[in-house]
């Protein structure tokens, strides 16, 4: 019978079905190709893209593209990565150490309205659009300071971005520590402290840092809040009040010029494929974390 | 605590409510309960407070009485900026509300069907893999999209595909209009279809969780009727669903107004009343990142994108928060992820 194995798609046998039961049964499978057209229609433009890009960046994508500065329409992207780590590193910190804190004792400590209206902020503050937080920023760190385009702006207002990613992945974590560990923990007589530290920590660690790798993912993604803080410069910065540059940047200042204009568009193209790089590797390394603990934390979670 | 239930039966989703905290003797003392309500507590409100600051600082800088009624009109004229110049914001609003709507629209539809398949239809190891794959899909810059959509999909929209949609369709408002519209393929439609796909992950997530948190006994109870696969959807995951899909369609909607790079890219960047889908427009956010250069020299038009910050931030919140409130159900531990 059809129902018997509700998982099972495509491919029972339909011959004992006659009259209305075989048109309901072949509704039903048609329907089921139907809706795999949706994965086409969604797959097919990613495929695409990955592939102009790669068909665009890789020809000229050489050792000197990662070594070199950008000097005039030609040179690599060495600037624009460590402006990226720079700023990445930065706001990573701000928003760990502001997101995990906040995470923590929305989870673990904080009475159940003070809780839910913390994590009512939380998810608020992810719809920021991210070009508002930008605005925040170059009104605030970038005119109101008088400090002009500089790196540290860059990194506080990505680091605002990325606080609510962060913050609900680590109080997910830490509520969805099995009750019966908590119990047992604290009937064998250890202190609050001693549960955390000893079990609920090393529970809700893979989710805390996949949280924090997607939080990266996305901050290494924006463009809006740097352009308006961080500035552009091609040059590595000295220090943290100066501007810099970074990969999403290069596609922005880039993208538009027309190929009488040398390797700019290249560049561009280049810092693409780059950024999808390091996208994937970040996304499989969260894969690889959770996959690693869900065999070592097997029957936890029943 | 409640009874345990009968074996063999699955409780409902929220039933069982965990047993509350044994007070220990520092939770009851007074100055614990001080120390929790007033000092600590504020702890898991930072993100409420960072908002808040935001919202503060634009909110001090915003000087809205300054541009009068004219500010909701549509009569843009900023060069000189001065006497006489008129800051409208009505056009990109239009033109933020029409490409996200209509971003939100396809999206709803192709969302809604990879998550049934995803949930009723596929094997666990083809929805495992699909699901990697959209979330791949979500992490991807929006700037990158932004590139390829100038890049490779602008001349293709402008040569091949809007001039014979407008052969074909010119009877569909939207769909005909001059054909100097058309130009070199930027414009609404364009920015349109790459924000469906920016989108796209985000709607089907909350989606794909929302169909898969309908109880299994009302599922089961479904299929043991005789009903297909199709019908339980159809009548059951679907109609128990609702509040969830609507969900879903107020966050995307907030994502998609809110984006400003790829839009700013691909949607041609003219501020006007778009004769056809195939016209440029300007949206808030992407005239904000356009100008902000220009705001450095001209402080009226500083003033202008505070306001235009300002509106775009009450829109998402609004919208937001009616997205919360939709995917409440969602919210039992154990079913939240990053993006509902």
């Amino acid at each position: 019978m059809a129902v018997a194995n509700p998982t099972l798609a495509f491919g029972e046998d339909l011959s004992y079905a006659r009259g209305r039961l075989l048109v309901r049964l072949g509704v039903d499978r048609v329907i089921g190709w139907v809706l795999l057209l949706a994965f086409v229609i969604v797959l097919f433009p990613l495929v695409d893209m990955l592939g102009w890009i790669a068909e665009r960046a890789l020809p000229t994508f050489t050792w000197a593209t990662l070594a070199d500065n950008q000097i005039g329409t030609g040179g690599g992207l060495h600037s624009m990565i460590l402006g990226t780590l720079l700023i990445l590193g930065l706001s990573t910190g701000i928003a760990t150490a502001i997101g995990v804190l906040a995470g923590l004792y929305t989870a673990e400590f904080a009475p159940r309205r003070v809780a839910e209206v913390g994590r009512l902020g939380g998810y608020l503050l992810a719809g920021v659009p991210a070009i508002v937080l930008g605005y925040f920023g170059f009104y605030l760190l970038v005119l109101y300071t008088g400090w002009n385009y500089n790196t540290l702006a860059g990194g506080i207002t990505l680091g605002i971005f990325m606080v609510p990613f962060i913050f609900r992945t680590t109080d997910l974590a830490f509520t969805n520590v099995p009750h019966d560990q908590k119990e047992a923990a604290l009937a064998m007589g250890s202190s609050r402290w001693q549960y955390l530290y000893r079990v609920a920590f090393p529970i809700a660690m893979p989710t805390m840092l996949s949280g924090v790798f997607l939080a990266m993912a996305l901050g290494l993604g924006e463009t809006a809040p740097l352009l308006l803080t961080a500035g552009w410069s091609n040059t590595v910065p000295t220090n943290l009040l100066e501007p810099t540059g970074y990969l999403t940047g290069c596609i922005w200042n880039f993208y538009d010029f027309p190929s009488t204009f040398g390797h700019y568009q290249t560049l561009a193209f280049q810092a693409a494929f780059l950024l999808i790089v390091i996208v994937v590797i970040l996304n499989v390394s969260v894969q690889v974390i959770a996959e690693h603990y869900r065999r070592k934390l097997r029957g936890l979670f029943a | 605590m409640e009874p345990a239930p009968s074996q063999g039966v699955r409780p409902a989703e929220g039933t069982l409510k965990e047993p509350a905290p044994t007070p220990s003797p520092s939770d009851v003392s007074w100055l614990h309960q001080y120390w929790k309500a007033v000092v600590s507590s504020p702890i898991s409100l930072v993100p409420l407070f960072l908002l808040a600051f935001v919202g503060g600082v634009l909110l001090w800088a915003s000087e809205l009485h300054n541009f009068g009624t004219s500010f909701w009109g549509t009569y843009w004229n900023w060069i000189p900026p001065g006497p006489g110049s008129s800051y409208g914001i009505g056009y990109f609003a239009l033109g933020s509300v029409l490409t996200a709507g209509l971003a939100i629209l396809l999206a709803t539809i192709l969302s809604l069907a990879m998550a049934i398949s995803i949930v009723v239809y596929l094997p666990p190891i083809a929805s495992r893999v699909l699901t990697l794959f959209t979330d791949l899909l979500a992490g991807i810059p929006s700037v990158v999209f932004g590139i390829w959509g100038f890049v490779i999909l602008a001349p293709y929209f402008g040569r091949t595909l809007e001039p014979s949609l407008r052969d074909a369709l010119f009877w569909i408002p939207g769909f005909g209009g001059p054909e100097y519209a058309i130009g070199g393929g930027t414009g609404i439609l364009l920015a349109v279809f790459v924000l469906t796909i920016m989108v796209i992950p985000i709607t089907t997530a909350v989606m794909r969780e929302s169909l898969r948190a309908v109880p299994h006994s009302a599922v089961e109870a479904g299929l043991a009727l005789g009903a297909t696969r199709w019908e339980v959807v159809r009548r059951v995951r679907m109609p128990m669903a609702r509040q969830g899909i609507s969900g879903a369609l107020f966050l995307g909607f907030g994502r998609a107004i809110g984006e400003s790079v790829a839009v700013a890219m691909l949607i041609g960047a003219t501020p006007q009343l778009p004769p056809s889908l195939y016209a440029g427009g300007y949206t808030i956010a992407s005239y904000i990142l356009d100008q902000q250069d220009s705001a450095f020299v001209y402080p009226i038009l500083l003033q202008v994108l505070v306001e235009f910050a300002l509106v775009l931030l009450l829109i998402t919140l609004a919208v937001n928060l009616v997205g919360h409130w939709l995917t409440r159900d969602q919210r039992s531990p154990g079913r939240r992820g990053l993006f509902s």
